[in-house]
């Protein structure tokens, strides 16, 4: 029922405007063209001939955090762009459709996750996502809609937060019963590593907006993006800020017992390792619990310098406050998820000097970024937030693809895969790495003063290691100890 | 000093070793081959899945399953409309004690090909854990299947169920993937959680994961499997094959070897699946062509690929990465994309995202041998 409402929600936006002439297609930068003269007119045997990302560096990963850093690996991955070199290209775009189908799908609906620790819970960052999607498809439809056919884009929505192995289902369905061109979602990476395997045996695209776990791009599936820094990235400056820049020496991690936790706090970990300080201790909460002493006083006995709690909002004040009340007084660094009304509201006074890695930086002065806060307040009389901001983002992503591609799920692939220039996102500028994952910059988010201030690593002249321009495999080991 | 005029002795001694032993001997290479496709009758022409029979072929397509009887060359195929309970067919095994066929559907559960008729089990009816299933495996009375959400099997005779997952098996995912039985071993490759082997006879689990732990490297080459994302693993010959979408590699016993595009004729590392001959040959689906290992101890491969814009395709001889020989023939491949593999007697079959290609291994030999004529006559070798 729901997905019938939002699909007439959007239909309807589209019929408003059905008056009105459509705007001519948008046209292509030059870059685009040569993708679209390559991907056109190619029988289902031949490849294009495409210029596949390469890089130097996976991540951005410096010397004296790489695994293994003395020792030369025989073979590294993620450096080389994956190729789609199936018939795909060939299809012919149908003719006769009512509407331009794009997939949704994440955690709209409460219900029992075994995947994420037991109650769901991440359906409130999941209905902001929807509406970030559901704006995109809106505002394009306002437009004219899918221009070279003057038919309205259509979102079918789905929910993920059920037992483990339903996003699959979903997924299977819009691939095969009621086929869209391309899906946006989710946030669970259980659930995001579900949906993608079915996304690459059903050759459908997949961006997700959502998902932070550093794995889920590290599948090689040329069917898959990402449009958000993930835990890396956030991990890679929290470790600099807290070990190269504050010279802590000793850190304790409380986490999430859930896939988010333990994949989240990974990077922070092998980081700190590699850097001469391991992390003193971990421990893992089941996510729905109120008291936490028992993790705390573990902690408490390892006496640490600082805490990182990676977790959702709600967990995350309770720790802090449990910490402050028990005297603890070390600084405090969280995962984005706590960057959220809900945390300050529940952290009071606590929450002052509370710093999170954050995916983005939503101070950044972009009259792209105003309009849309307008629009989305406009819409839904509520501010959009981090998932919000990166579903819009994706999906516009999408929806400049079909526009550019037109209806046909490798090209569109192509069309996100080959970009040259990064998409000018309302989150920032996102430029893709050879694994198509959002390589931009991220940023920490210091609470004070009632406000959370963003801040990049040169203003708050974060030191890192040294990024070498060379791949592990031809380089020579000396860079390895710079 | 002592280190390196050993070395230089063994070095010595394997270069003139080459040409004493298999260099001049080549592998077989297939050079007669059969396609077919929707214009054979198939009902789709990606197919997902093949299974040699006898006298039948069992294709497994993205809408519906499909049988050719090799002796005509005629197509039969079953759709929704025909009973099939779902149109994604992405596994089939047979029960060679009962004739019926197995059915991994994609998205539909298993379903029973028997009697004409079909039998469906889903997460609603049964203990299937999920209906987004990828392969399917017969042992002896039971059928594994392997989904995106663990794996099951079902005792076809005390018609039980068992699920394995996180909580009764040593799955760090519990993304099935591929599944295969032989010799009293099933195995799993787990996305994500390399290869799981099951021992029918002590009910025990052994894992096998890469020994670095690392996503975005492998270490070194022999260490284990090359990656923890795997697609297939088949067990022969106590030899453990094991594809990845990051190379494969190769277990017997004792010693681990793994095979990339940089230093193999595999014409890709990414391989969507596997099918071992034997212990000394495996073939592998990838993404830009057939590759297939010969002959393990010189590694000796011979890669297939179509031409995109002919109906002509080629086989490339390759030991290490050095061309011995490239075969020109007629069509080989029905594309280069390729997403399962089946081997019975001295013929393969292969399955690509653009219809069936079926090699006819008349002479076939297994490792390596001064090369026949009468291959010669059939395709036109060079240097």
């Amino acid at each position: 029922m729901k997905r019938l409402v939002l699909a007439m929600l959007c239909l309807a936006a589209a019929i408003g405007q059905e008056a009105k002439k459509p705007a001519p297609a948008p046209a292509a930068d030059p870059e685009t063209q040569e993708v679209l003269r390559r991907i056109n007119g190619l029988s289902p045997y031949e490849v294009p001939d495409l210029k596949l990302r390469t890089e130097q560096n996976y991540a951005h990963t410096s010397t004296d955090v790489e695994p293994f850093g003395a020792v030369k690996p025989y073979k590294e991955h993620f450096l080389v762009q994956m190729e789609y070199t199936g018939p795909g290209r060939a299809v012919p775009e149908p003719v006769g459709l009512k509407s331009v189908r794009i997939g949704f799908i994440g955690p709209i609906e409460s219900t029992v996750s075994i995947a994420t620790g037991g109650k769901s819970h991440e359906e409130v960052l999941g209905k902001m996502m929807l509406k970030g999607a559901q704006l995109a498809v809106e505002q394009a439809n306002a437009k004219g809609g899918y221009l070279k056919g003057r038919i309205p884009f259509e979102m079918a929505v789905a929910n993920d937060n059920g037992l483990w192995g339903s996003t699959g289902n979903e997924v299977v369905k819009m691939a095969y019963e009621n086929p869209v061109w391309a899906i946006l979602g989710t946030i669970d990476s259980a659930n995001s590593h579900i949906a993608i395997r079915v996304a690459l045996k059903a050759e459908v695209v997949m961006i997700n907006t959502g998902d932070t776990d550093p794995t889920f791009i590290e599948t090689n599936i040329p069917w898959v993006a990402r449009n958000i820094g993930d835990d890396r990235q956030q991990g890679y400056l929290l470790v600099d800020y807290m070990i190269r820049k504050m010279g802590y020496k000793r850190i304790g991690i409380i986490r999430a017992s859930n896939r988010y936790g333990r994949f989240g706090v990974r990077e922070i970990k092998d980081s700190s390792r590699r850097l001469g300080h391991p992390v003193a201790i971990e421990m893992a909460y089941k996510v729905g619990g109120d008291d936490f002493s028992l993790q705390l006083d573990r902690i408490q006995e390892m006496n640490v310098d600082a805490i990182v709690h990676w977790g959702d909002a709600r967990e995350s004040a309770l720790i802090l406050n449990q910490m402050r009340a028990r005297g603890m007084k070390q600084p405090y660094f969280c995962s984005d998820r706590s960057v959220s009304p809900e945390f300050v509201q529940a952290a009071g006074a606590n929450a002052e000097g509370v710093i999170c890695g954050y995916p983005w930086d939503p101070d950044r002065k972009d009259p792209k970024l105003d309009e849309f806060r307008r629009a989305f307040k406009a819409r839904f009389q509520e501010e959009p937030e981090t998932y919000a901001s990166h579903a819009y983002d994706g999906m516009n992503m999408l929806i400049w693809a079909i526009q550019q591609g037109g209806l046909n799920r490798a090209k569109i692939r192509d069309l996100i895969a080959t970009r040259a220039k990064p998409w000018p996102g309302v989150t920032g500028a996102i430029p893709l790495s050879a694994v198509m994952d959002d390589a931009g910059e991220v940023f920490l988010a210091r609470f004070g003063q009632g406000r959370w201030k963003y801040e990049s690593r040169e203003t708050l002249q974060i030191p890192r290691g040294f990024v070498p321009v060379r791949d592990r495999t031809s380089r020579g080991l000396e860079t390895a100890s710079r | 000093m002592k280190y390196l005029l050993a070395a230089a002795l063994l070095a010595t001694c394997a270069a003139s070793a080459q040409p004493a032993g298999s260099g001049s001997k080549l592998p077989f290479v297939y050079t007669k081959w059969k396609q077919f496709t929707t214009e054979n009758g198939l009902p789709n022409d990606h197919i997902f899945a093949v299974k040699s029979d006898g006298p039948r072929i069992w294709l497994g397509t993205e809408n519906g399953l499909a049988m050719i009887d090799k002796a005509s060359g005629k197509v039969k195929s079953w759709t929704e409309k025909d009973g099939l309970p779902w149109r994604v067919v992405t596994g089939i095994d047979v029960d060679k004690k009962t004739g019926d066929v197995w059915l991994a559907l994609f998205g539909g559960g298993l379903a029973r090909f028997s009697g004409g008729r079909f039998e469906h089990w889903h997460q609603m009816n049964s203990g299937l854990v999920n209906d987004v299933a990828y392969g399917v495996a017969v042992e002896n009375d039971n059928v594994w299947v392997a989904t995106t959400a663990g794996a099951s099997r079902y005792n076809t005779v005390s018609r039980e169920w068992s699920v394995f997952t996180e909580k009764n098996a040593p799955m760090e995912e519990i993304w099935n993937y591929g599944v295969n039985y032989r010799d009293g071993k099933v195995h799993l490759a787990v996305w994500g959680s390399g290869v799981l082997e099951y021992d029918v006879a002590t009910n025990r689990w052994k894992d096998y994961l890469d020994p670095d732990g690392e996503m975005e490297i492998d270490l070194y080459r022999d260490d284990g499997i090359v990656h923890v994302i795997t697609t297939q693993a088949n067990y022969i010959d106590k030899v453990l094959w094991v594809s990845t979408y990051f190379g494969v590699c190769r277990y017997d016993g004792r010693n681990w070897r793994a095979f990339y595009n940089k230093d193999s004729g595999n014409p890709s590392d990414f391989n969507n699946n596997l099918r071992a001959r034997s212990g000394n040959e495996a073939w592998f689906a990838t993404d830009k062509g057939l590759g297939a290992i010969m002959d393990v101890a010189t590694n000796t491969w011979v890669t297939y690929t179509r031409d995109p814009k002919s109906k002509t395709g080629k086989a490339v001889v390759t030991r290490d990465k050095t061309v011995l020989e490239t075969v020109e023939m007629g069509l080989n491949l029905t594309h280069n994309y390729i997403l399962a593999v089946d081997v019975e007697d001295n013929d393969i079959f292969i399955a690509t995202s653009k219809g069936l290609a079926w090699g006819v291994g008349e002479g076939y030999y297994g490792g390596l041998r001064e090369r026949p004529r009468a291959l010669a006559s059939n395709g036109r070798a060079s240097k």
